[in-house]
């Protein structure tokens, strides 16, 4: 792998990072704010094997599991929160779940 | 420590049993408090008598000093002598107040716990401050047993706390007396100033080597002082109100101490008041006229105590008038022999009145030879001595010697000699008239309460008393003589004469007897008995406007009228410090670094309004929040050199 491939991977990695935090940011529906975060997870995840390519080496890979188990985890309490807020108070945006504002 | 150290012990004695009774944190009952008293006094007196024993066998020069400072170039040594003079006035003084507490004894029996202990602490205080006054060889040591002597007095005039009489009583004798000792302390400071010492001969000495001028105003400061002390004829008005101090307290306060102190102090300075002949003859006039003041207004008294009192005034006077004439030694054996007779005769005075009942006056004590017969005849031997009947008293040889010494003294010293002569005669009456009353039956309406019968501490000072009195005569030569001074020779004419005018006042009192008429003229002759009212015109004409000058300075309403200012003398200062505090303590009472904190402080709330700010709660805020603080850490990674991809 050429510096020059790994410079656009690591731009694709970017933007990826960039458009997950954009919808993060943007929307307000807790369900879309989490497929957003999984986006921005695979801009890190990505420039992860792209440097472990250039440098050959399997650390890059190992990031890209570690990663891919946070992702997991961040669903799984995302999701159950999300659960959470539909049943007791039947609500889907994030920002009126301010409560705990003092 | 000197060989002459013992010296230092002789008024310990006093002292200390002062400091016992007044000070001793532990109870006394009246038997000990008895002793402490009597112990003080006549252990005192045993010293002396020691002292006078030493000095009698030669050296008579003794200097104990007690220590002394260096103040620049003036050196404060103080210490106790004894010389001539201080042996005899201080044996005198001495025995006397040995007396004077043994008659205590009995005189006080039926005080208070209380009061006895304070009585007896006051009277050795008394003693002992005028042990160290005699004994004095510097002017601190003098000064102070000078002042010991004034506040004493003070206390013991009005002893007798409930009777307010008593209390104005010592007051006026505080307040004129300390009216002379500020005169007197002026003239010692001068003295001081002028020979950079404190000791008496040097202070003597170089009174001698000033210029005359100041020598006369250093001789009338302290003429002022004895006048005062002495009771003398300007500021003579304390001693007759004094009586209203128990009897022993007159006995002691009269004769040996206190006023003796002013002729005292004139015969410690003799040799300066020799070399100012125009103060000496003031000396001398002021003592002639006091003594012919005394002497007349003792006839007219009623109450036996004040016509003591008056008495006391006009003897003294003859001292002064003697020392006037350049005759100290002549005073001070005249002091011993008045120190004598007229402790008796108060003492002997105070057991005829507290048989009677209490009554002081002269009409009660008609019948006192028959109730007291031991203390009537040691009172007539008291009264013939102070009337000077010729060869058989003592007091004809000291009055005969300053008469002697009188008129021997030039033009001045007949103008003397014929009001002493006049004074002689008067008082030959006043006394022989006093004894005369008291031999004659008893006048009181009711009997007086029965009373216990004297007992040896009442009766042993009298008989003592009585026979010095009649017998001191002879000691007048031996101290003239032992004082270092050539007895005067009595000229016969001065004699005759002398004798002639006791024997005229002697027959004065009992044509007084005889002819009742002229009796109750006196007795209503108001004004003479009043002391010619002096004491009325020192109170309208400086005791008034002084009150009425301290009230308007203090503001105090009186009688609907205010000065309208509040202390403007006392206020000034006041004043002054509240503007000061307002300028200063105010300025630095606030704190500027403390100002700074409280700002601090008080932004507190506002920053964490506004901090709170950013809390909103809401999930994108905080991912934002986050998404900066990440890419700072990232940027801070990348510049730092530390971190191992650089």
């Amino acid at each position: 792998m050429t510096d020059q491939s790994l410079a656009m991977l690591l731009v694709l990695a970017t933007t990826l990072f960039a458009v997950g935090l954009f919808g993060v940011l943007v929307r307000r529906g807790v369900l879309l704010q989490l497929i957003a975060l999984e986006v921005l997870l695979a801009g890190p995840a990505l420039a992860f094997i792209a440097a472990g390519a250039r440098r050959g080496d399997a650390q890059g890979q190992a990031m890209f599991v570690i990663l891919l188990v946070f992702a997991a985890a961040e669903v799984a309490i995302g999701l159950a929160l999300y659960l959470r807020l539909r049943r007791c108070a039947d609500v889907s945006d994030s920002d009126s779940v301010s409560q705990l504002r003092s | 420590m000197s060989s002459n150290f013992w010296l230092l012990l002789v008024p310990v004695p006093t002292l200390a049993a002062f400091m016992t009774l007044a000070f001793g944190p532990f109870w006394l009952g009246p038997s000990q408090v008895r002793a402490v008293a009597l112990a003080g006094a006549w252990l005192t007196a045993a010293l002396m008598l020691a002292a006078s024993g030493v000095c009698a066998s030669g050296t008579c020069h003794l200097l104990a000093p007690v220590f002394t400072v260096k103040v620049g170039t003036a050196s404060v040594a103080l210490a106790l002598i004894l010389d001539p003079l201080a042996t005899v006035v201080g044996t005198t003084v001495a025995i006397v107040g040995g007396f004077v507490i043994s008659y205590s004894l009995g005189y006080m029996a039926r005080a208070r716990l209380a009061d006895l202990r304070r009585f007896f602490a006051y009277m050795n205080l008394f003693l002992g401050a005028m042990l160290t006054m005699v004994m004095a060889g510097d002017s601190i040591n003098f000064f102070l047993g000078w002042e010991m002597m004034g506040l004493c007095s003070f206390f013991l005039i009005g002893y007798n706390m409930s009777l307010p009489r008593a209390f104005a009583a010592g007051r006026k004798a505080f307040v004129i007396t300390r009216f002379g000792d500020v005169l007197l302390l002026a003239g010692l400071l001068l003295l001081f100033y002028e020979a950079g010492g404190v000791r008496i001969d040097a202070l003597v000495n170089a009174a001698l080597v000033m210029p005359p001028g100041r020598r006369s105003v250093v001789a009338v400061l302290l003429l002022g002082g004895a006048l005062a002390k002495s009771a003398q004829l300007p500021f003579h008005t304390w001693l007759p109100v004094a009586m209203a101090g128990p009897t022993p307290v007159s006995a002691l306060l009269h004769s040996a101490t206190m006023v003796a102190a002013g002729a005292f102090l004139l015969a410690r300075f003799a040799p300066l008041f020799a070399a100012t002949p125009e103060v000496l003859a003031a000396v001398a006039m002021v003592g002639a006229f006091s003594s012919c003041f005394g002497a007349l207004v003792a006839v007219f008294q009623t109450d036996v105590k004040r016509m003591l009192a008056y008495s006391s005034i006009s003897q003294i006077g003859f001292m002064i008038i003697s020392i006037g004439v350049g005759a100290p030694q002549v005073a001070i054996a005249h002091f011993v022999i008045h120190a004598i007779f007229k402790s008796l005769l108060f003492l002997s005075a105070g057991d005829m009145a507290y048989a009677a009942g209490g009554r002081t006056d002269i009409a009660a004590l008609a019948g006192s030879s028959t109730r007291r017969p031991i203390a009537y005849f040691s009172f007539a031997a008291g009264a013939a001595s102070l009337a000077g009947l010729p060869l058989i008293t003592a007091g004809w040889w000291s009055k005969e010697a300053i008469l002697a010494s009188a008129v021997s003294a030039g033009p001045l010293g007949e103008i003397l000699w014929s009001l002493a002569l006049i004074a002689v005669a008067l008082t030959a009456t006043y006394a022989t008239r006093a004894v005369l009353v008291g031999a004659g039956p008893s006048t009181l309406l009711a009997r007086p309460p029965a009373v216990p019968p004297a007992g040896i501490a009442t009766n042993a000072p009298l008989v003592l008393l009585a026979a010095a009195s009649l017998a001191g005569g002879l000691l007048v030569g031996p101290i003239v003589r032992f004082l270092g001074a050539a007895e005067p020779d009595t000229p016969a004419f001065s004699a005759i004469v002398g004798a002639a005018a006791v024997l005229l006042g002697v027959s004065a009192a009992f044509a007084l007897r005889r002819h009742p008429h002229l009796a109750s003229r006196i007795a209503r002759a108001r004004k003479v008995r009043q002391g010619f009212r002096i004491d009325a015109v020192y109170q309208q004409r400086f005791v008034r406007p002084f009150r009425h000058l301290a009230y308007w300075l203090n503001g105090v309403r009186r009688g609907g009228r205010s000065s309208g200012i509040v202390d403007p003398l006392g206020a000034v200062p006041v004043l002054g410090i509240v503007w000061l505090v307002r300028r200063m303590i105010h300025w630095a009472a606030v704190d500027r670094v403390d100002r700074v904190w409280m700002r601090l402080a008080g932004m507190v709330p506002e920053l964490s309004s506004f901090s709170r700010r950013s809390q909103t709660g809401r999930v994108r805020d905080y991912a934002l929040s986050l998404i900066f603080g990440i890419a700072a850490l990232l940027l801070l990674a990348l510049k730092s050199p530390r971190l191992p991809w650089h």
